[in-house]
């Protein structure tokens, strides 16, 4: 016997979870396009958000979200010096560029986990929030936790945002230029590294100020940035390589996903169902579940 | 007729005598240096050989595999099983971490290898991650407990054997395990039609096929054999170490490790991850020794891996064979340098 109420708190909970995944799988998915590469270092950066938050909510009064601002610049000019490095790797006359690439954002992450490990030792950390506290309760449906429904409103409106960049400005334009032929968009005159740089800075902005979304939500921790480079993994072969529209539809299924295991199996053996899944697409259907990505192979 | 040479005189000039010097102080190491070398020994071999079975895959096939640290752990935890669970002797566990790493490892490679390299990379990772969340939660792996592994003299075959199962024991296990994995990975990568194969599917995929190759079976093969490689070392280490944990034999550090002393050594080389896993495993020592038990190597090792990529992609090994050159080095900064255009 299903009860109704869990059951519709469930799916609150993880549509909830799924606004913000969505934000962290379309900047992956963006990353790969433009700069080839597949970062390894997403879940590093969402880890390194949550532990900024943790470590400016103090500051300012115990808010959480007043951090936001500052990890947002920080990100983006992390990005863009990263982005140069990465650029750097995947191009020359050097065997494996892709490979490289892959090697080096994984140093990058190994880098990033252990020096929070060192700094702040292993232990779970809170992203004080006094403004989101509570829920509002909607008879009949559950129960909205204010931290999770603003979560999620950051997340698809960051989603807007720079989807509005993307498809709506110059700049976007250059972006989707460069990924769609790197070549060609340079001899059209556009800086590509000046955008390739922008474009990473914006997507490691947007994460790692979801990290402090999920710090508040969840709980900040050295090696928590483990699980959401796989669920970054996860939502780009779900939707099929490079197909936007799938990410948003595979973050609501990542979401709803991890809150009903959590509820009816255990909350330790996600990633075990995530990677079930993901086994079953591979074989099934590998241009993911709308079958309008390009194949995986 | 190169097969009626002796194969000392195959090797050209003095490098004979340090083929035979290392030989001999490799052989006679545990006996002239004592216990406490002895293990420095046992985790050298080990690191090499496991460095050396990541290099089958990531480096020779260019499969670079994120979770390979799971086969390691599958080897552990299918000895601890048959020994704690099953009360079966070590012999047993040994054979059973071979034929379940291959079954595991080949269940994991038909999708997975159907992805691009990136791809393959995160599958294995993720792959590795929910290795180690199963272990977490099954009772048969001890769960949170781990399992401790009995060591006396009838654990080994099942009745007593005259010699006791320590230090030195092992020190010729690991030495026979890891000779064994060079002496392969040389006959099969450097000496054999595989071993072209192998190249020619890493080289160019398309082309390989269009040569009759049938890269998938291929890609499968290597991937299956390096995941036994590492399965076999897991289960021994296991035995050496007594207590195993998930969090300790399937921690993704121990993938980390394989990663950055195959790339550090150079990859695809057959002396790269002696090289490089010689390095890693006495700095990862002597900074415990000297900074005490720190997290501290993690960013190092993180910091080493970028840097290798940045600028001596093809590791120590590149730079002795001339390779590398310190013009390369400054090119490779001003290249570098004309990237950086924000402003």
């Amino acid at each position: 016997m299903v009860d109704i109420g869990l059951f519709t708190q469930i799916v609150i909970n993880g549509l909830l979870l799924g606004g913000i995944y969505v934000t962290i799988g379309v900047g992956f998915s963006l990353a790969f396009g433009v700069l080839e590469v597949v970062d390894f270092a997403v879940g590093e950066y969402v880890m390194v958000g949550a532990f900024m938050g943790a470590v400016l909510a103090p500051v300012f009064g115990s808010e959480g979200i007043f951090a936001i601002p500052i990890v947002l610049v920080v990100f983006f000019a992390l990005g863009a010096l990263i982005q140069p490095l990465i650029h750097h790797v995947t191009t020359g006359d050097r065997p494996h560029p892709l490979l490289m690439g892959l090697v080096f954002t994984f140093g990058l992450a190994t880098f990033l986990r252990g020096s929070v490990l060192t700094i702040f030792g292993p232990n779970n950390r809170d992203v004080p929030s006094s403004l989101l506290t509570g829920g509002v309760t909607i008879p009949g449906l559950g129960t909205f936790p204010v931290v999770r429904t603003v979560t999620a409103v950051f997340g698809v409106s960051g989603l807007i945002v720079f989807m509005y960049y993307l498809y709506r400005t110059r700049g976007g334009m250059a972006i989707r230029a460069i990924a769609e032929d790197r070549t060609n968009a340079r001899l059209m005159g556009i800086n590509i590294n000046r955008y390739q740089s922008i474009a990473y800075g914006a997507y490691a902005a947007l994460t790692g100020s979801a990290g402090v979304f999920i710090g508040m939500t969840f709980t900040a921790n050295p090696g928590m940035g483990l699980q959401y480079t796989a669920f970054a993994f996860f939502m780009v072969v779900l939707a099929g390589m490079g197909y936007l529209p799938g990410v948003i539809i595979a973050g609501i299924v990542l979401g709803l996903t991890q809150s009903f295991t959590a509820v009816y199996i255990s909350g330790n053996v996600v990633l075990l169902v995530l990677f079930a899944i993901i086994y079953g697409v591979l074989l099934v259907s590998p241009a993911g579940i709308l079958g309008k990505g390009e194949w995986a192979t | 007729m190169t097969d009626a040479v002796p194969f000392l005189d195959r090797i050209p000039g003095a490098r004979r005598y340090w083929y035979v010097g290392i030989g001999a102080l490799l052989l006679v190491w545990p006996m002239v240096f004592g216990n406490f070398w002895a293990r420095i020994g046992i985790g050298a071999l080990m690191w090499i050989g496991l460095a050396q079975s990541w290099n089958m895959i990531g480096g020779y096939a260019g499969y670079l595999d994120f979770g390979h640290g799971a086969y390691f752990g599958i080897g552990a935890f299918a000895a601890g099983i048959a020994m704690v669970q099953f009360g079966y002797p070590f012999l047993v566990g040994f054979a059973l971490a071979i034929v379940v790493s291959a079954a595991v490892s080949y269940l994991v490679a038909v999708p997975t290898l159907r992805l691009t390299g990136a791809y393959f990379a995160i599958a294995t990772w993720a792959f590795a991650e929910s290795m180690k969340q199963a272990a977490l939660v099954t009772g048969i792996t001890g769960g949170t407990f781990g399992l401790s592994l009995p060591r006396s003299p009838d654990t080994l075959i099942g009745v007593a054997v005259p010699f006791e199962i320590a230090e030195t024991f092992f020190y010729y296990a690991m030495l026979a395990l890891c000779l064994g994995t060079m002496a392969l990975t040389y006959y099969l990568f450097e000496r054999n039609e595989f071993g072209y194969r192998v190249k020619a599917m890493r080289d160019d995929q398309d082309a390989a096929e269009s040569l009759g190759i049938d890269t998938t079976r291929v890609k499968r093969q290597v991937y299956v054999l390096s995941c036994m490689v590492a399965a076999v070392f897991g289960s021994v280490h296991a035995w050496y170490i007594v207590y195993i944990h998930p969090n300790d034999v399937l921690a993704p550090i121990i993938t980390d490790r394989m990663v950055i002393m195959a790339l550090l050594g150079g990859l695809g080389t057959l002396t790269g991850p002696v090289a490089g896993g010689l390095l890693v495993f006495l700095l990862e020592r002597l900074s415990s020794v000297f900074l005490g038990s720190t997290t501290f190597y993690l960013p190092l090792i993180g910091t080493l891996i970028m840097i290798t990529v940045l600028f001596a992609p093809s590791g120590i090994i590149g730079i002795l064979r001339g390779e590398v050159d310190r013009g390369d080095v400054r090119r490779n900064v001003k290249e570098l340098g004309e990237k950086f255009d924000l402003l």
